[in-house]
């Protein structure tokens, strides 16, 4: 009773996909890379970040690869040379907003290398050069650490709480440049209706939520010393 | 998994808390464990965990782990080397045996130990000492569910998987609160609740899964068999029973459609307190929905006739087909990481592994060519018989891995009677705790972070534990423990670690047959187990694991609980648990989690409060027939008024004190979840206590 599959070409080669099947989805079943910042396979796609760019013939311009579903007789080019510029431009600006380079685990500074930045540059080095995030630590909680200057407003945690745990305790505040996440409406971790599972440090590209013992560890001088 | 150069070592392993079984990402620097994260592929956490698999491991590095050997001396423990504590464990067994015989010593499995550790200590027992008396803590939990599937549709599991949740159309949740007590199934209940999924929510307390259901079913402690009769009527009334099916696979449906005949949703709402309509409402959600699942927990199965409740459960899916098919699940939410996997390999008085009788000359026989020994025919010693022999004077050596029956059991003070009447107490644990207090010899264990091994989750998968950190300072691991025992007691245990365990258990077990650690892998095995290696995801897609293939409706009528409200104790009160800490509380508590929820309290509804004179925050005294308490009221509407609720994470609390002899009638199981009680404004200089004398 299985369902005919979608036949597209991706980078040359002749694929055939369940339907409803994503391009991203798609690519990496086919062991290609296509970078991405707000996506998460616990996580439906979001689209936001505009960095899985992928050139479809005929589109008029670059689509994002997590939202758009595979269609009969599509042409895909995982490699399109203004996808990748666009992506690339968009780290760029994320990195340049950021005070410090993030911590080279991060997802964010992955993609970055992995896109031919240097994540370790820091934003005097950038291209876009200006004001930067002040640091806002929040460590109120016993596990999870908050470093508001390193949200890139992926909106990750926020859709992990809500549809990973379903605690509701995360929000997005604010616009533009002042676009933030908050635990219980400011009030912090405690105060909401946080369960403390953990999913949004999880699922944090950038370490703007992570846990306090590695937060701890990794100011520490020696940090192989700090663990107890 | 990207290596990560935070950490030197990452490790998969499952988690040791509940019975979900999330696969763990255990990341060390150095001998510590520096965080924890939930695995991507894990087939039950899908790359999620809570707040005690991810944050709560800090216990493992606690000052108050045990380190080395202690051995009482003139009433205090000391120090001592695992020399002269397995010298004098072994002199005293030798002595006891000699002096009373192999059935004056008996021994507790953990439920929170791997399936190697507990097959090592019933072989142990069984081999080295000569008895059935051994038993774990699923006496005090999930026995009644293992009787009652056993029963009805023949294996003691569940009957498909945790993925049958998301595919159910209508979920019935009854006596059990996942989000606090298993989070992770908790939040994809939540989730399908979210997404489409009709929960339906049976318990005392407005849970949170509750506030996303489709109808919540406050019903009094005690009637759950009153309320599951009366959707049986409603089904058999309403023309919602699958007629085929019950034709074709099930056996009793004359009985049980006579018995319930007089059962009208009228008669179900004088006896539960649930509305008529409420009743003939979730009948129909469940007979008309496609498919559907019913999860229960220790509500169900903690009451004087849990076991018969379980039949009932099982009533409901076999009248309506639901069962054998996707989203159509059977589902214990087993409480301990391998509560499901300790009875599984058969640390149990009067039974083998997967359930086989003592008594059975076959199965006997093959065990005996095995471990080169003759075993005994006749069924050893349940948990609570034990603690009745230990005050009798017949039971003189208990040897208890794992388990703190001085917090967790019922009735404290006779538990404390019994510990005390022993001559020789083992307490093999990671810490001192509070059956520890009469301990005769300690044993320093490895936590599940530090040993190798494989748990079976409440969806009967055996996945793999495997060893994150070294234990702390001579700590050995459980089955080290049980080796060098079983050798100085002249009994070799002939393994060279605990993959040699498995395939003696699969070797012993036909149901475990096919079970490999390379097989088992990254995704598990849920047994049973084909030689081949093709394990069982979902039980009864053709037929049941009973006589003839046909499964068996139960006609069983309700009858009231243990214990009722009167005028002297007019609440009743029911334990259970919260999300912040595990149980006795002995890991959870030596973690931040203590920050989170830094102490016990009384949930108890406004009402009751005006009635009673107690205000919010006020500490208060819980009376029951049994003993009393005190701890801190706290006012929610979320108890229905009548009754008052609290958990037993911390022994300041002695919450078990309260907890009488009423028990399951068929498995022993404590009835926990209906005690009557009083709460008053708290005296000054009145603490915890018995109500009466300690019979001993």
């Amino acid at each position: 009773m299985s369902t005919p599959g979608v036949k597209l070409t991706m980078d040359g080669a002749e694929l055939e996909v369940a339907p409803g099947t994503t391009l991203l989805e798609a690519a990496r079943a086919a062991g290609l890379w296509i970078p991405t910042l707000c996506f998460d396979d616990r996580l439906a796609p979001f689209g936001a970040c505009r960095i899985c760019l992928v050139g479809v013939e005929g589109a008029k311009g670059p689509v994002a690869s997590c939202t758009t579903e595979a269609r009969a007789g599509m042409v895909v080019e995982t490699q399109h040379a203004l996808s990748r510029r666009i992506a690339r431009n968009v780290v760029e600006l994320v990195l340049s907003e950021l005070p410090v380079p993030p911590a080279p685990h991060t997802e964010l500074a992955q993609v970055a290398q992995r896109l031919g930045l240097d994540p370790t540059a820091g934003p005097a080095a950038a291209r876009w050069a200006g004001v930067t995030h002040e640091p806002q630590l929040d460590h109120r909680h016993p596990y999870l650490a908050l470093q508001h200057e390193l949200c890139i407003s992926c909106g990750r945690c926020v859709r992990a709480c809500d549809e990973v745990q379903g605690a509701f305790a995360l929000t997005a505040v604010g616009r533009g440049f002042h676009a933030n996440i908050a635990a219980g409406l400011g009030a912090g971790f405690a105060e909401s209706s946080c369960v403390s599972c953990g999913a949004c440090a999880d699922t944090c590209p950038t370490d703007a939520i992570s846990e306090r013992l590695l937060f701890d560890l990794a100011a520490a001088p020696d940090h192989r010393g700090a663990a107890r | 998994m990207t290596a990560d150069a935070r950490f030197d070592v990452t490790t998969t392993t499952t988690c040791g808390y509940c019975g979900v079984g999330c696969r763990l990402e255990a990341h060390a620097v150095g001998d510590h464990i520096v965080a924890v994260s939930p695995a991507a592929d894990g087939p039950a956490n899908k790359g999620h965990t809570c707040v005690k698999g991810r944050f709560a491991h800090q216990f493992t590095r606690s000052r108050d782990r045990l380190t080395a050997p202690l051995v009482r001396e003139n009433g205090e423990l000391r120090l001592a080397s695992w020399d002269e504590a397995l010298d004098r464990i072994t002199f005293d067994l030798t002595r006891i045996k000699a002096e009373h015989g192999p059935d004056a010593i008996a021994g507790l499995a953990s439920a929170r130990a791997t399936n190697e550790d507990g097959w090592a200590m019933q072989r142990v027992f069984r081999a080295a000492i000569g008895t059935n008396n051994i038993d774990n803590c699923s006496r005090v939990c999930h026995s009644p569910t293992s009787y009652g599937l056993r029963k009805s549709v023949g294996l003691s599991g569940c009957s498909g998987s945790f993925d049958d949740i998301e595919q159910s159309e209508v979920l019935i949740v009854i006596g059990a609160n996942p989000t606090q007590a298993h989070p992770v199934v908790g939040a994809r209940m939540k989730q399908a609740a979210l997404n489409g999924t009709k929960i339906i929510t049976v318990d005392p307390r407005r849970t949170e899964l509750a506030d996303v259901g489709a109808l919540h079913c406050s019903l009094r402690p005690g009637t759950n068999a009153a309320f599951l009769n009366g959707i049986a009527h409603v089904l058999i009334r309403d023309g919602l029973v699958d007629e085929a099916f019950v034709r074709d696979r099930v056996e009793g449906f004359t009985a049980l459609a006579d018995l319930v005949q007089f059962v009208t949703p009228e008669v179900v709402e004088e006896i539960t307190g649930v509305p008529a309509a409420d009743l003939v409402q979730v009948a129909h959600l469940w007979g008309e929905a496609r498919t559907g699942s019913i999860a229960w927990g220790l509500g169900v199965t903690e009451q004087r006739y849990g076991s018969e409740c379980v039949q009932m459960i099982c009533n409901l899916a076999l009248l309506t087909g639901k069962i054998g098919r996707p989203g159509c699940t059977l589902m214990p939410l087993r409480g301990q990481n391998n509560v499901q996997g300790v009875s599984d390999i058969g640390a149990l008085p009067d039974c083998y592994s997967t359930y086989r009788p003592v008594g059975d000359e076959s199965v006997a026989t093959l065990f005996e060519a095995t471990w080169g020994v003759p075993l005994r025919r006749e069924r050893g010693l349940s948990l609570p018989e034990m603690l009745d022999a230990a005050i009798a004077g017949k039971l003189k050596a208990l040897w208890i891995c794992g388990y703190d029956i001085g917090q967790s059991d019922p009735d404290t003070a006779k538990v404390e009677a019994a510990l005390a009447n022993l001559e020789l107490l083992i307490v093999q644990d990671i810490f001192e705790n509070e059956t520890s207090r009469e301990a005769h010899v300690m044993l320093p264990a490895a936590s599940f972070l530090e040993k190798t091994g494989t748990f079976t989750n409440a969806e009967r998968r055996i996945q793999l534990v495997h060893a994150a950190a070294a234990p702390p300072g001579a700590a050995k691991t459980d089955l080290e423990i049980f080796q060098l025992v079983s050798a100085r007691l002249g009994h070799e245990l002939p393994w060279s670690g605990p993959e040699d365990v498995m395939l003696e258990i699969g070797a012993l077990t036909p149901k475990f047959a096919g079970v490999t650690y390379e097989r088992i892998g990254r995704g598990g095995l849920q047994w049973p187990v084909a030689p081949d290696g093709t394990d069982s995801p979902r039980l009864y897609e053709q037929s049941f694991a009973l006589p003839g293939g046909k499964a068996q409706l139960a006609a069983i009528p309700y009858k009231p609980p243990g214990d009722e409200a009167s005028e002297r104790y007019p609440l009743i009160l029911v334990t259970g648990r919260r999300l912040e800490h595990y149980n006795v509380g002995t890991m959870t508590r030596r973690t931040a989690n203590l920050e989170l929820l830094p102490g016990e309290w009384l949930e108890i509804h406004p009402d009751d409060a005006t009635a009673h004179g107690v205000a919010d925050g006020q500490q208060v005294e819980v009376e029951s027939r049994n003993g009393r308490i005190q701890v801190t009221a706290r006012l929610t509407e979320r108890i229905a008024p009548g009754h008052v609720f609290t958990a037993f994470h911390f022994p300041e609390t002695r919450t078990n004190l309260l907890i009488g002899q009423s028990a399951d009638i068929n498995t022993s199981c404590p009835e926990y979840k209906v005690v009557a009680v009083s709460v008053t404004p708290a005296r000054v200089g009145s603490g915890a206590a018995r109500t009466h004398a300690v019979v001993a």
